[in-house]
């Protein structure tokens, strides 16, 4: 409480001081490279510092844990709340677009004089470049952001070169035991794709508009899949546990051991770390054989 | 529409025909429902291997029909009649006809309980979630009992401290919640109800608790009619009103509770499916619990083939269909009733 008064006094006092003496009304200082940059986006927050803007990053959300140097805080990307906000005096706010009451949030900042970047999910690879381009254009680190993008461009090139499959095998990507998953429609689906793996989801996919249907068992154990790739393996699922699932045994990914566990927020960051994920998949599926 | 009136002067009070008809339907829906399903099984075989008669299924496709379809076939069926039966049990108690089993806290209690286990991070709660919510559901109409106090001398403290219950363990469980934003869709399905996960062991320890839970209340049925009167009357019949509504209470309670912790919360059976049983034999009498509970098996046993057969090979949560197939019957229901009335 005290502290957050002392601040308001601050705040009234550089204010007062900046009209005064400069003449100047605040909007101006909106203007120029962002100093004061908020990111509520933890894969914002991974290309931010992969394109060297992390050293005007002041404050991240609290599920921004990569890379660690990051300054993590309690903010909430989720459900941003713009009083806590203003507390770091920002100059530039990273917003994902899903955001509880994005658009309001977006306003009510921008009234304050603070610039926004609203953040969309991308839906597959070129709009991540676009993102980071345009990331790299709205912190001054434009050409750094076409580095990164060009470097990326080259990696997941390679990674989808050497893992490629020549003929198709069919997969299946848990979300979690009641058997969620996602169709090529989605994002990560696109990535599975690009290594020419059939999706066993890709049936179910008029039942949900978003991509991520929940397929029966039956269904499941029929497709056979070759493949198994887990999402919520730190929800305590692995072989082990989809071996105890009646029928599971019969499918050919369990009985062949070809269960893969995704390593944990790689596969939903959308940013320089995309990379990482191709090769791991590159890595995984070039094992089985 | 007077034939209906002088009819249940001269019949028994139930008529048992329509119990033994539940019964057969209950049996039909059984083999409609595992007798479809996105691979195609031979009927014939299907029955051959249910009777232990050769010729039946072999491997996988025996795997399907033994682990997959069945379980959840049964489970269906436990869960659909531990929800219809206390629903009919709690409009008796509360003499309140719109009474279903989550009224005192049950759902919300068991929603708190599994959203704790789901945003628990760690792997080591995420199994115990049946747990968690059976525990949840029972605290929850624990409590709503502490704070009325006088139990059932006032039947609408009581209710209104399971509103009261029921919403503050909502606020928790939405604080929860937001607060762990990647558990929202495990806890929304949750919330919707689901069947996909049945297995043999979620059938036999859920049919346990259910079985117990059904023999109180379909052995205290008869007595159950007696709360319908006032106290003095029902003292005259030997009925202590009180006790007998804490045993049907606390009987529902459990089964609520143990179909909850196995199938997430499954809404509207038990409000439908009592009244229209009583809607269609025109019977207020709990003598006819049975055939709720029968009639509730069968309702979630059809909900659940349509869950999974609609969007086939997806899952459509089996909550979505038994309100949007329900609410409307319920309201032929309704009004047919209203017309008798006239």
């Amino acid at each position: 409480m005290f502290q957050n008064r002392s601040s308001f006094g601050v705040r009234i006092l550089v204010a007062t001081i900046t009209i005064a003496v400069l003449g100047l009304t605040p909007t101006s200082a909106a203007s120029g490279k962002p100093q004061r940059i908020i990111s509520l986006s933890p894969s914002a927050t991974e290309t931010l510092f992969a394109i060297g803007a992390g050293s005007q990053v002041i404050a991240v959300d609290d599920l921004s844990n990569f890379p660690t140097n990051a300054p993590i805080s309690k903010l909430s990307a989720f459900s941003p709340n713009v009083e806590a906000l203003l507390n770091y005096k920002p100059d530039l706010i990273i917003l994902n677009a899903d955001a509880t009451k994005a658009i309001e949030v977006k306003a009510a900042l921008e009234k304050l004089n603070i610039k926004v970047f609203l953040e969309k999910a991308p839906k597959d690879l070129s709009q991540v470049y676009l993102e980071i381009t345009a990331l790299g254009r709205a912190t001054d680190n434009l050409a750094s952001a076409q580095t990164v993008v060009t470097t990326m461009k080259g990696k997941i090139r390679a990674a989808i070169k050497s893992g490629r499959q020549a003929k198709k095998i069919s997969f299946f990507h848990e979300l979690d035991n009641t058997l969620y998953t996602a169709t090529s429609d989605t994002f990560i689906g696109k990535v599975y794709k690009d290594f020419n793996l059939t999706n066993v989801a890709d049936p179910a996919a008029s039942a949900d508009s978003a991509g991520y249907p929940q397929l029966q068992s039956e269904y499941l154990i029929k497709s056979n899949p070759r493949i198994i790739f887990l999402s919520d393996a730190q929800y305590g699922e692995s072989l082990a546990t989809l071996m105890k699932r009646p029928g599971w045994n019969g499918i050919s990914a369990v009985s062949k051991k070809s269960v893969i566990a995704l390593p944990e927020d790689i596969p939903s960051r959308w940013g320089p770390r995309l990379v990482d994920f191709y090769e791991f998949i590159a890595a995984a599926i070039g094992k089985i054989k | 529409m007077k034939k209906l009136g002088s009819e249940s002067v001269i019949s028994p009070i139930w008529n048992w025909k329509i119990t033994a008809a539940s019964f057969s339907l209950l049996i039909f829906v059984v083999f409609l429902a595992i007798s479809f399903g996105p691979v195609h099984l031979e009927f014939q075989k299907i029955i051959r291997t249910l009777f232990g008669l050769p010729g039946g299924l072999t491997g996988q496709e025996r795997t399907l029909l033994i682990d997959l379809r069945l379980p959840r076939a049964l489970l269906a069926v436990i869960v659909g009649a531990a929800l219809a039966t206390s629903g009919a049990v709690y409009q008796t108690v509360f003499r309140n006809p719109l009474a279903d089993p989550y009224l005192l806290g049950a759902a919300a209690g068991a929603g708190l309980g599994a959203t704790i286990a789901i945003t628990s991070a760690g792997a080591d709660l995420y199994s115990l979630l049946p747990i968690f919510s059976f525990f949840g559901a029972i605290l929850a109409v624990l409590v709503s009992f502490f704070i009325s106090g006088k139990f059932f001398a006032e039947p609408n403290s009581l209710l209104l401290s399971g509103i009261a219950v029921g919403s503050f363990a909502t606020a928790v469980q939405t604080y929860l919640q937001q607060r762990n934003s990647s558990s929202l869709r495990p806890v929304y399905s949750w919330i919707l109800g689901e069947l996909t996960v049945a297995n043999w062991q979620k059938v036999t320890w859920s049919s346990i608790y259910i079985f117990i839970a059904l023999t109180i209340l379909i052995t205290v049925s008869k007595q159950l009619d007696g709360l319908m009167l006032t106290d003095e009357e029902a003292y005259s019949l030997g009925i202590n009103p009180n006790r007998l509504r804490v045993i049907a209470v606390i009987a529902a309670t459990l089964a609520t509770a143990t179909a909850v912790s196995a199938s997430g919360l499954i809404g509207f059976v038990g409000i439908v499916v009592p009244h229209l049983v009583r809607g269609i034999t025109h019977r207020v009498t709990n003598r006819g619990l049975l055939t709720i509970a029968l009639v509730g098996a069968s309702f979630l046993v059809l909900a659940d083939l349509g869950a999974r057969t609609l969007l086939s090979p997806a899952e459509l949560p089996i909550g979505v269909i038994t309100a949007f197939v329900g609410a409307p019957f319920f309201l032929v229901v309704l009004r047919k009733k209203r017309l008798v009335a006239k």
